[in-house]
Parts: C-alpha cells; structure tokens; sequence
C-alpha cells in the first residue's frame, strides 16, 4: 500500500498561539521515528521553527514569486516524505490567498497529495470564522483543530469551543511549566535527541516533565497515523 | 502548440489542471460552438508603443482559442514579429501598405476556414491601418454588416496623445470599439484625471472598457522566455507539445490571470458581437 505523501500546515491568524510549537513536535516526531521529514519556516525574520532544524526545515518567504516557488513546487513533490509548513502570523493572509490564487489545494489533491491544516484555536472569535472559512473554501482538505493549552488556553468551555471548529479531529498540546518551557526555546534543544539520550547534565525533574509533556503529543499523533492507516486499509473497504 | 495538440495527450497534472476549475480551456456551451458567424476582423492598436499591445493579442488568441473558434493572426511588425514568435501557426507577417498584404487579409476573409482575423498593428499604426482599411472597401462591408469589425485600442498608464483619437474617429463609427486598460506591467494605477477622461470620451462612442490585470513580473517573464501561447505555458508544456518543467506556482498565476480575462471579454460580449449579435452593451465603469 503506497502512503499519500501529506502536507501538514500549522497555521492560525494569529500570534503565540502554539503554531511553531505544533510544527516543531510534529516534525520531532518524524524524525524520532526514523523518517524523512522536510520543513518549511515562514517567518523570514525570526525563524524560530528553521534554527532548530538546520538541515530540514528551510525558510521561505511567502510574500515574494520566488519564495513561493520554493515553497509550492516543492510541496507538490510526492516523495512520500511528510511536509511539514510553519505559517508565519504575518504572512498568514498572503499564504492562502496564494494557495487559492495558484490553486494548489486542487494540484495538491489532483496528484494524490494529502493536505492538512493544523488550525489553532484560541478564545478569539474570529478564529473560529477563519477556520470555518477555510473550510468552507476547502471542505475537501482535512482541518485538525489544535490546542495549545499552554499559549491559548480556553478554560473551562474548552470542549465546547472546540467542538465548533470543523474539524475532522483534535490534538492538545499540554501546558508546560516555565522553567521547562524556557528550555525549549533554546535552539539547541533537540526533543529527538533529548529522547533518543537524555542529557545527564539536564536535572532529572526537568527531564521528567519534558518527557512528560512529549509523550502525549506523540500518542496522538500516532494514534492519528494509525487511524488513517487503518481507514486506507483493505479491511474498510 | 496547445490548440494543436489532442487532449489525450497532455500529461496528467496538466489535464487535472482543468478539472480544478474550469478555466479559459474548458467546454463552452455548446450554442458557441456551433454558432453560425460572419468573417469578423479584430484589430488590437495603440497610442503608441510599449502598452503590452501584442500580450493583448497574446491573450486574444488563447481566449478564442478556449472557445474553439478557428483564428488566423496578422502581424504587422515587419519583418519580425513578436505575435509570430507566439503564436506561429496562426500568424502571418504582413505589412499594412503593401497592396498585396492587403489582399491576404481581406480578400480571403469570406473563404477562409477561419471566422476570425485578428491583425496586431504595430504603434503608431494604427491611424495608416484604418485609412488602408476604408480605401480597399472594408468600412463599407463592414457598415453593410457584412463583416463584424471589433477594434481594441490599448492605453497605458498614460494618454499619450489624445489627438490620435480625433484621427481614429472618423473610421470607427461602425466598429466595436472597446478601450483595452492594460495593466500587465503596472507597477503603479492610472491616473487618469477625471476631466481628461472625459474628454478622451467625448470623442467615440466607445462600446466598453475592458481591463486586463496585473501579471506578476516574473510569469510575464518566464512566459517570453518559454515564447509559447500563455494556454501552451499553462499546461505546462513546449512550443514543440513535449513536458515543460514550468513552476505550478507561475503557472497557477498565468491561469488565474487568464481566467480574469476571459472574464471580462465575456462580460463585454465578444463572442456574440463577432456573430453578428448585439453583444452585451457594457457601458460601465466611465
């Protein structure tokens, strides 16, 4: 069975809501699990996502032609190795109206790619009206709804929140305490590392809660791959 | 070239690429296909050179070209023209003044497998085209409504003369006359003041305005160098029919704009106004 080569892109209209923080774990979780990954930062400026994948996550700049050749005919490779796109706060707009002006959903599906939108929730309204017209352009492109519980935390009308999204599915990002956090922002923290050997230099509760925090993440995400393969398998059909 | 080449050619993504949204080369209802048309002539003319004139006609000939209508091309830029480096196989280069040019456009207009004649006048050629136009009898078919005559004048970002308006006039009162705003190469918006506007107005009784968008600096580009038709480069394929390596990204934008095209000659009617038919009258945005 030949896997869709996916292309996952962690977005929302607005800032530190947990977009490179998804894109970051998702792009650890590949590569922990040995695969080919590639990466694509937005933010020309500030490219927190790149400095800590040097190597695999490139930086594009979405507003000029010939960044967004890099970054779309580059998408559009099926080579079976997951694509994974940070969109910038700022360039958020510019990004989709690209993607609806070249019509690269519609390439993206026609070549047998599989798009995903990792859409970020906060307790904005206008949120929820941006995912929902994402949608209502796009119905045929998945939208997972993601939680930073940490950087947009939704009390307690969470779940309800939520469920308006539409969303074919939810991942939650735990919150993190801040000295664990501060941790994290450095860019030579690699969580593949981190996981593969534990520093010993690294206090030993500080290791726990980072493992901790990840271990979840990934349950979901692989639980989400496990759903999918499942559901292309012969079995369903 | 893509009009030439059957569609069960194409490679897959290029074919997907008009199952994504029906675009300029998608079917048209059937009653354009089999339509009943007199000989119609369209000349693209402007005030003066550097306006985009021959991507106007560039443009003309893949929109008629997506509504299956047979086109013949004449380029008036001798001896080399830039429509011919386009579009080869429908253009021929001729020169306005030379009686036996002259014969090769309009004596063969009835005969011609082709309804449509599209002929780029080269700047400042305009004026000497008409006056060659009336004196071998075309104006006069032309009012009898023996042949349809469209005539798209192109403009810039500025006026660059209006006297050569008070020329035209005389010649174009049965003609379709639609001022082309071309904005393919705008960096900046016209700025045209309203009183001159006016003016410009005054002087024909226009039948539209059609304005053709902005195409990024660098699928222009890329177009010129690949020198295929815009629908040729859009299918991703060379002037010789094989796979291009084109950008999608160039590519979605070349199509886009194309689409907005053909958006506004079907607003403004032109494939009914070149059947005889009234055409919508698209008295707008003045």
């Amino acid at each position: 069975m030949k896997r869709r080569t996916r292309i996952f892109i962690a977005c929302s209209p607005h800032a530190r809501v947990g977009a490179t923080t998804t894109a970051r774990l998702l792009t650890d979780y590949f590569l922990y699990n040995n695969a080919v990954v590639e990466g694509f930062d937005l933010d020309p400026h500030e490219s927190a996502y790149s400095a800590l994948f040097p190597g695999v996550v490139s930086v594009v700049d979405a507003a000029d032609i010939k960044g967004q050749i890099s970054l779309f005919d580059r998408l559009l490779i099926d080579d079976g190795a997951p694509k994974i796109v940070d969109v910038w706060r700022r360039s958020f707009e510019r990004f989709f109206s690209t993607v609806k002006e070249i019509g690269f959903f519609e390439e993206a599906r026609n070549r047998g790619l599989e798009a995903i939108l990792l859409f970020h929730a906060d307790e904005q309204a206008s949120s929820l009206a941006t995912a929902q017209a994402l949608h209502a352009a796009w119905p045929d492109v998945t939208q997972f709804v993601v939680n930073n519980e940490g950087a947009a935390p939704l009390g307690r009308e969470a779940p309800d929140i939520l469920a308006r999204y539409p969303a074919a599915g939810k991942f939650a990002i735990p919150p993190l305490e801040a000295p664990v956090r501060r941790l994290l922002d450095d860019p030579e923290l690699s969580l593949t590392r981190f996981l593969r050997e534990p520093p010993t230099d690294m206090s030993l509760v500080v290791r726990a809660a980072l493992k901790a925090w990840i271990a979840p993440v990934f349950t979901q995400f692989r639980s989400y791959e496990l759903r999918r393969e499942l559901e292309a398998s012969d079995l369903f059909r | 070239m893509a009009r030439k080449t059957p569609r069960d050619k194409k490679p897959l993504h290029a074919k997907h690429d008009e199952n994504a949204r029906p675009l300029p080369e998608a079917a048209p209802p059937p009653e354009k296909v089999e339509r009943k048309m007199k000989p119609a002539v369209i000349i693209v003319g402007a005030d003066k050179g550097g306006v985009g004139k021959t991507t106007i006609s560039r443009a003309l000939l893949d929109y008629l070209s997506a509504n299956h209508i047979r086109t013949r091309a004449f380029d008036t830029e001798t001896p080399r023209g830039t429509l011919h480096r386009f579009h080869p196989e429908v253009t021929t280069i001729v020169d306005m003044t030379s009686t036996s040019d002259q014969m090769k456009i309009i004596d063969t207009l009835e005969a011609a497998r082709e309804h449509v004649s599209v002929i780029d006048v080269r700047a400042g050629g305009l004026t000497p085209a008409l006056i060659a136009l009336r004196d071998m009898g075309f104006l006069e078919a032309v009012k009898t409504g023996e042949i349809a005559f469209i005539l798209f004048h192109v403009l810039g970002s500025s006026i660059a003369s209006l006297d050569e308006i008070d020329e035209i006039a005389p010649y174009v009162q049965d003609a379709r006359y639609f001022l082309v705003k071309n904005h393919v190469n705008d960096t900046t918006f016209f700025d045209w003041d309203p009183v001159t506007h006016r003016k410009y107005f005054e002087k024909v009784s226009t039948a539209g305005e059609i304005t053709i968008p902005k195409l990024n600096e660098m699928s222009y580009e890329q177009v010129e160098i690949a020198g295929t038709p815009y629908s040729t480069f859009v299918a991703n394929k060379t002037a010789e029919g094989d796979a291009a390596g084109h950008s999608f990204v160039l590519r979605g934008y070349v199509r886009t704009w194309q689409a907005k095209i053909a958006e506004e000659l079907d607003r403004v009617g032109l494939l009914d106004l070149m059947s005889g038919k009234s055409g919508k009258s698209a008295k707008d945005k003045s």
